[in-house]
C-alpha cells in the first residue's frame, strides 16, 4: 500500500495527510467553546446554533467548517484506499475551503457565539482547546495534501501575505468612497458608498487640492527632465572619462552625502531667502536639480557595464566625447533612464520635509504631500479624513499604474544598485 | 631644454619654472599670456582681480565677523544725535556666520581657480618649449565637447552642490561649535563660539541631554539592525517563493506586493498610522473579533510602538528587497541547485548552503548601505509615531521611538537648538562614515571599479 506509486502524486505524503485530516476531525469532538460556556465541542455548538432563534449571518462559516472537515475526512478515506490524481485534487479543493472557513472563524467566532446566545463577552484566548488543535491540523492537512498533489505550498504563504499587504490599501480605498464622514468609525466596510469625497476635494475653497496637484506636477515634470539630465551627465563623466581629481571628486560627494540632509535645511532656507526664492515652487525645482548629482551611483554602475570598446571604436571614427554621450551611451541606457525618471517623479510626490519648511503657511504653493499632511493634523483629521483618503487615491492610482507598467526597468535599476 | 623633469607638481612648478611660471603664482595667467593663451590668461587675471576687490571691500569684514560672531547685542542705546534712549538693532550672529561661510566658499573657489591657472600656465609653457601646439582660446572652448568634457558636464552639478549643499553644510558644521540654542536666538541675542562644549554636554555630561542621547543612539542601532535584516530576509523568502517552480501567475503575485511600493511612502505611513491609533480601525477590528478586550496601545506604549514601527517598516520594505532579490536569484547557476538536489539536499539545506551565501556575497554592500539608510530612516518614524510616545526621562521633545535624525529634526524645527542638532548631525556622519569604510574594505567591486569594463 505504501509502496504504491501514482504518476502526478507524491504518495509518501499520503499517510501524513490522512493522519492530519483524522486529527482535525477529532478536534471537532473536543471542547470548542470556553469553559464558562460549558466547553461544548464544535458539532454540538453547530447544532445548538441551528436550533437557536436568532443567529448571526456569519454562522454559516461555522457550519461550513464542520461540514467541510467531515467531507475532507471522507475524501481522505477514499483516496487512502483508491489513490488517484483526480480524487487527490478534489480532496485538496475541499481542504482549501475547509481551511478558509476555519480561518474566518478567527475573526467571526465572537460574533457567531454572542449573537447565537451561547456566550457573552467572548474572547478568542478563552476558546477551547479543540478550536486551536483544529486550526493547526487543518493547516497541516492542507500542506500535506498539497504536497501529495504536487502543488506548491507557497500559495498558502502568498495568499496570507497578499491579504495582509492589501488590507491597508483596501482600507484607504473604502475610506475614500465612504459617505459617512469622520476618522473614528467602528466598522471596516462603509455603510454607504459615494464619490462625493472626490468632488469635495476639488471644490473646497479651504483645501485647494487642484492647485496643489498642479504644483506637484510642475515640480515632478521639471525635476524629471533636469535631474535626469544632470545625473546622466555626471554619471557619464565619472564612468567613461578619466581626469585628474576624479577620485577626489567622488570622495567629496560621498562625504557630503553621509551628512544627514535635514541638518543643512535651515541654512538652505536662509540662503534661498537671501536669493529671494523662498515660498516658491521654483526653489523646490532648483534645489532638487542642484543636489541631483549626488545620486549618480546607480547610473554610474550601469554605465560601467557598457563595454569601453564601443567608445574606443567611436573615437577612432572621429566622434567627440559629447557625441559618444548623446549618440551612444544615452540610447543604450533606456532602462536606467526610466529608473531615474520614475524615481524622481515618485520623489516629487512624496517629498515632505523640505517643502514643508520652504512654504511655511503659504497654502497656494503647497505640494500635495504638504497639503495632505495639513489635512491630517489632529485638529482637522476628523473633518477631512475621507477627503484625505480620496486625495491619497488620486495621487496613488496614477503612480501605481506607472509603476506596474515600468516595473521591469525599475528592477533592472535596482539590481544595478546592488553591484555597489 | 634641460628644464624638463618628470613629476611636475605644484611645488616643482615654482622651484624649477621660469620667471613667468614663478610670477604667475602672484599674477594668475601670466604664463598663459606669455605662451600664447592671451584670452585665457586675461580671464584668470580678471578672476583674481575680482576676488581681491571682493576681499578688500567686504571680505575682510566678513572674515572678522566670523571670528567675533557679532559684538553689539540688541538693546537700549543712547542716540546722541537725538538725545534720547532708543531700541538699537544689534548684530545678527546668524547672518554674520552665514555670510562668513559664503566668504570661505568664495575663497575656496578662488584657490581652486588659482591652482588651475598655475597648472594651466605650466602646461602652456611645457607645450611651447617642447614645440607642441598650444591651444588658442577657440580651441580650448571646442575641447569642452571632447577631451575636456568633464568641465562642461560637471559645471552645473558642481555649482549646484557648492551653493545648495556644500555652503549650508559648512554653515551647520560650524554651528556645532557655537552656542546657537533656544536661549541665544538672533536677532535678539548674540551667540558665540564654544569650542567642543556641545559635544561634551551631549556625550559626557550627566545631564538630561546625554541621558537622552545614549538611549536614542541605542534605539537607533536596534531599529537599524531589525529594520534592515527583517526586510532583507523577508524579501528574500518572498522572492524565493514567488520564483519557485510550480507557482503560476508570478506577475500577479509580484504586482500585489509592488502596489505598496508605488504608493508614496508618506501616504501609506500616514494611513497605517491612523489605522493603528487608539480608535483606529485595527483596534476597532481586533476588539470586534474578540482578540483583545481593550484597545492595544500600538503607538503609545514604548515596546508596542517599537515593535509596530518595525512591523510597518517590514510591510513597506519587503517588496523593495523582493524585487531586487528576484533579479539576483535568477543569476544563481541552476547547476548548483540540480547537483544539490541529486545529492539529496533538502530545500532548507540548499538555502543555507547555496542561496544564502551567494546572496550575502553579492548584496553585502547593499546591506550596509541599507543599514546606514535605516539609521537615518526619517519618514518611517516621523510619519508613523512622530517619535512618540513622549517621555519625561528625555530632553524636551524626544520620544521613545525617536531616531537620531528625527530628534535632530525636532531640535531644529520645534525647539530651535541648532547647535545640538548640528552636533548630532556630525555624530551621525561619524557613524555613517565608519560603516561606509567597512563596506569599502569588504567590497571588491568598490575597490576595483575597472573590473567590469
Amino acid at each position: 500500500m505504501n509502496n504504491k506509486t501514482v504518476i502526478g502524486l507524491k504518495t509518501e505524503y499520503l499517510l501524513k495527510a490522512f493522519v492530519a485530516v483524522v486529527l482535525s476531525f477529532i478536534s471537532l469532538l473536543i471542547p470548542f467553546t470556553s469553559k464558562e460556556a460549558g466547553g461544548k465541542n464544535m458539532i454540538s455548538t453547530s447544532i445548538a446554533l441551528l436550533s437557536a432563534d436568532k443567529t448571526a449571518a456569519v454562522s454559516f462559516f461555522l457550519y461550513l467548517a464542520v461540514v467541510l472537515t467531515v467531507a475532507s475526512l471522507i475524501l481522505g478515506l477514499v483516496s487512502y484506499f483508491r489513490t488517484g490524481v483526480k480524487i487527490a485534487k478534489a480532496w485538496m479543493f475541499v481542504q482549501i475551503f475547509a481551511t478558509f472557513f476555519w480561518t474566518t472563524l478567527l475573526f467571526a467566532l465572537k460574533l457567531i457565539l454572542e449573537e447565537g446566545g451561547i456566550e457573552d463577552n467572548f474572547l478568542l484566548k478563552s476558546a477551547g482547546i479543540g478550536f486551536w488543535i483544529g486550526l493547526i491540523t487543518v493547516y497541516c492537512s492542507l500542506v500535506y495534501i498539497m504536497k501529495l498533489a504536487e502543488v506548491n505550498v507557497g500559495y498558502i504563504v502568498l495568499t496570507i501575505l497578499g491579504v495582509m499587504w492589501m488590507f491597508p490599501i483596501l482600507w484607504i480605498l473604502l475610506t475614500a468612497l465612504r459617505a459617512e464622514q469622520g476618522y473614528y468609525v467602528g466598522y471596516f466596510f462603509p455603510k454607504h458608498l459615494t464619490l462625493k469625497n472626490f468632488y469635495d476635494l476639488f471644490h473646497n475653497s479651504a483645501v485647494p487640492f487642484g492647485k496643489w496637484w498642479v504644483n506637484t506636477m510642475i515640480v515632478a515634470v521639471c525635476g524629471c527632465v533636469l535631474n535626469t539630465l544632470i545625473v546622466l551627465g555626471t554619471a557619464f563623466i565619472l564612468s567613461r572619462t578619466r581626469f585628474s581629481g576624479r577620485k577626489q571628486f567622488m570622495n567629496i560627494l560621498m562625504i557630503i552625502g553621509m551628512f544627514p540632509g535635514f541638518m543643512s535645511m535651515v541654512a538652505l532656507y536662509n540662503i534661498l531667502k537671501g536669493l529671494g526664492l523662498n515660498q516658491s515652487i521654483g526653489a523646490l525645482i532648483v534645489v532638487g536639480a542642484a543636489g541631483a548629482a549626488m545620486g549618480y551611483h546607480i547610473t554610474k554602475g550601469y554605465f560601467d557595464t557598457i563595454p569601453k570598446a564601443i567608445d574606443e571604436a567611436a573615437i577612432i571614427d572621429g566622434a567627440s566625447r559629447l557625441q559618444i554621450f548623446t549618440r551612444i551611451t544615452i540610447p543604450l541606457s533606456k532602462s536606467i533612464i526610466v529608473y531615474q525618471v520614475l524615481g524622481t517623479f515618485l520623489g516629487a510626490w512624496s517629498d515632505y520635509i523640505f517643502p514643508r519648511l520652504l512654504f511655511g503657511d503659504r497654502q497656494s504653493s503647497y505640494t500635495v504631500a504638504v497639503g495632505l499632511f495639513w489635512m491630517t493634523d489632529f485638529r482637522r483629521i476628523d473633518s477631512y479624513y475621507t477627503q484625505f483618503a480620496a486625495g491619497a487615491v488620486v495621487i496613488a492610482v496614477p503612480i501605481v499604474i506607472l509603476f506596474i507598467w515600468l516595473q521591469r526597468f525599475y528592477v533592472e535599476g535596482l539590481s544595478g544598485s546592488v553591484k555597489g | 631644454m634641460d628644464r624638463e623633469y618628470k613629476r611636475r607638481n605644484f611645488v616643482t612648478t615654482f622651484t624649477r619654472g621660469d620667471i613667468f611660471s614663478k610670477l604667475s603664482y602672484v599674477f594668475c595667467g601670466l604664463a598663459n599670456i606669455r605662451y600664447g593663451q592671451v584670452v585665457k590668461g586675461l580671464l584668470f587675471l580678471l578672476l583674481e582681480v575680482c576676488y581681491f576687490v571682493f576681499l578688500f571691500t567686504t571680505g575682510v569684514n566678513l572674515f572678522r565677523g566670523l571670528v567675533t560672531l557679532g559684538e553689539h547685542e540688541q538693546g537700549m542705546g543712547y542716540n546722541e544725535a537725538l538725545g534720547i534712549y532708543e531700541m538699537q538693532a544689534g548684530d545678527n550672529s546668524m547672518i554674520i556666520l552665514l555670510t562668513g561661510v559664503v566668504a570661505i566658499v568664495v575663497t575656496i573657489c578662488f584657490v581652486a581657480v588659482w591652482l588651475f591657472a598655475i597648472s594651466s600656465g605650466e602646461n602652456a609653457r611645457f607645450n611651447h618649449d617642447n614645440g607642441h601646439h598650444v591651444n588658442n582660446f577657440i580651441e580650448d572652448v571646442k575641447s569642452l565637447t571632447n577631451e575636456n568634457i568633464h568641465f562642461l558636464l560637471l559645471a552645473i552639478p558642481v555649482v549646484g552642490i557648492l551653493i545648495f549643499t556644500f555652503t549650508p553644510l559648512i554653515y551647520m558644521i560650524l554651528m556645532a561649535f557655537t552656542s546657537y540654542d533656544n536661549e541665544h536666538q538672533p536677532p535678539g541675542h548674540l551667540f558665540d563660539w564654544v569650542a567642543l562644549d556641545n559635544f561634551k554636554t551631549l556625550l559626557l555630561s550627566s545631564e538630561k541631554l546625554s541621558q537622552t542621547f545614549w538611549p536614542v543612539l541605542g534605539w537607533t542601532f536596534i531599529w537599524g539592525i531589525f529594520a534592515t535584516f527583517s526586510c532583507y530576509f523577508g524579501g528574500m523568502i518572498l522572492a524565493m517563493i514567488i520564483n519557485s517552480k510550480g507557482i503560476e501567475f508570478k506577475k500577479f503575485w509580484r504586482t500585489i506586493f509592488v502596489v505598496t511600493m508605488g504608493i508614496p511612502a508618506f501616504i501609506s505611513l500616514k494611513v497605517v498610522g491612523t489605522m493603528l491609533g487608539e480608535k483606529g480601525i485595527f483596534n476597532v477590528l481586533i476588539q470586534k473579533w474578540g482578540w483583545t478586550a481593550s484597545a492595544v496601545p500600538f503607538l503609545t506604549q514604548t515596546t508596542y510602538a517599537r515593535v509596530s514601527v518595525i512591523l510597518v517598516n517590514f510591510w513597506i520594505g519587503v517588496p523593495v528587497t523582493m524585487l531586487m532579490v528576484s533579479g539576483i536569484l535568477m543569476n544563481i547557476p541552476a547547476e548548483l541547485y540540480e547537483s544539490a538536489r541529486i545529492d539529496g539536499a533538502s530545500p532548507f539545506v540548499i538555502f543555507r548552503k547555496i542561496t544564502f551565501p551567494y546572496m550575502l556575497f553579492v548584496t553585502t554592500p547593499y546591506l550596509i548601505a541599507n543599514l546606514i539608510g535605516n539609521f537615518n530612516n526619517f519618514s518611517a518614524i516621523y510619519f508613523l509615531t512622530g517619535g512618540g510616545p513622549m517621555t519625561l526621562d528625555y530632553y524636551k521633545g524626544a520620544g521613545k521611538t525617536d531616531l537620531l535624525v528625527t530628534w535632530l529634526y525636532k531640535l531644529t524645527a520645534d525647539s530651535n537648538d541648532y547647535n545640538l542638532a548640528a552636533t548630532i548631525g556630525i555624530l551621525i556622519f561619524i557613524i555613517s562614515a565608519t560603516f561606509t569604510l567597512i563596506t569599502f574594505q569588504r567590497s571588491g567591486s568598490m575597490k576595483n571599479e575597472e573590473g567590469f569594463q
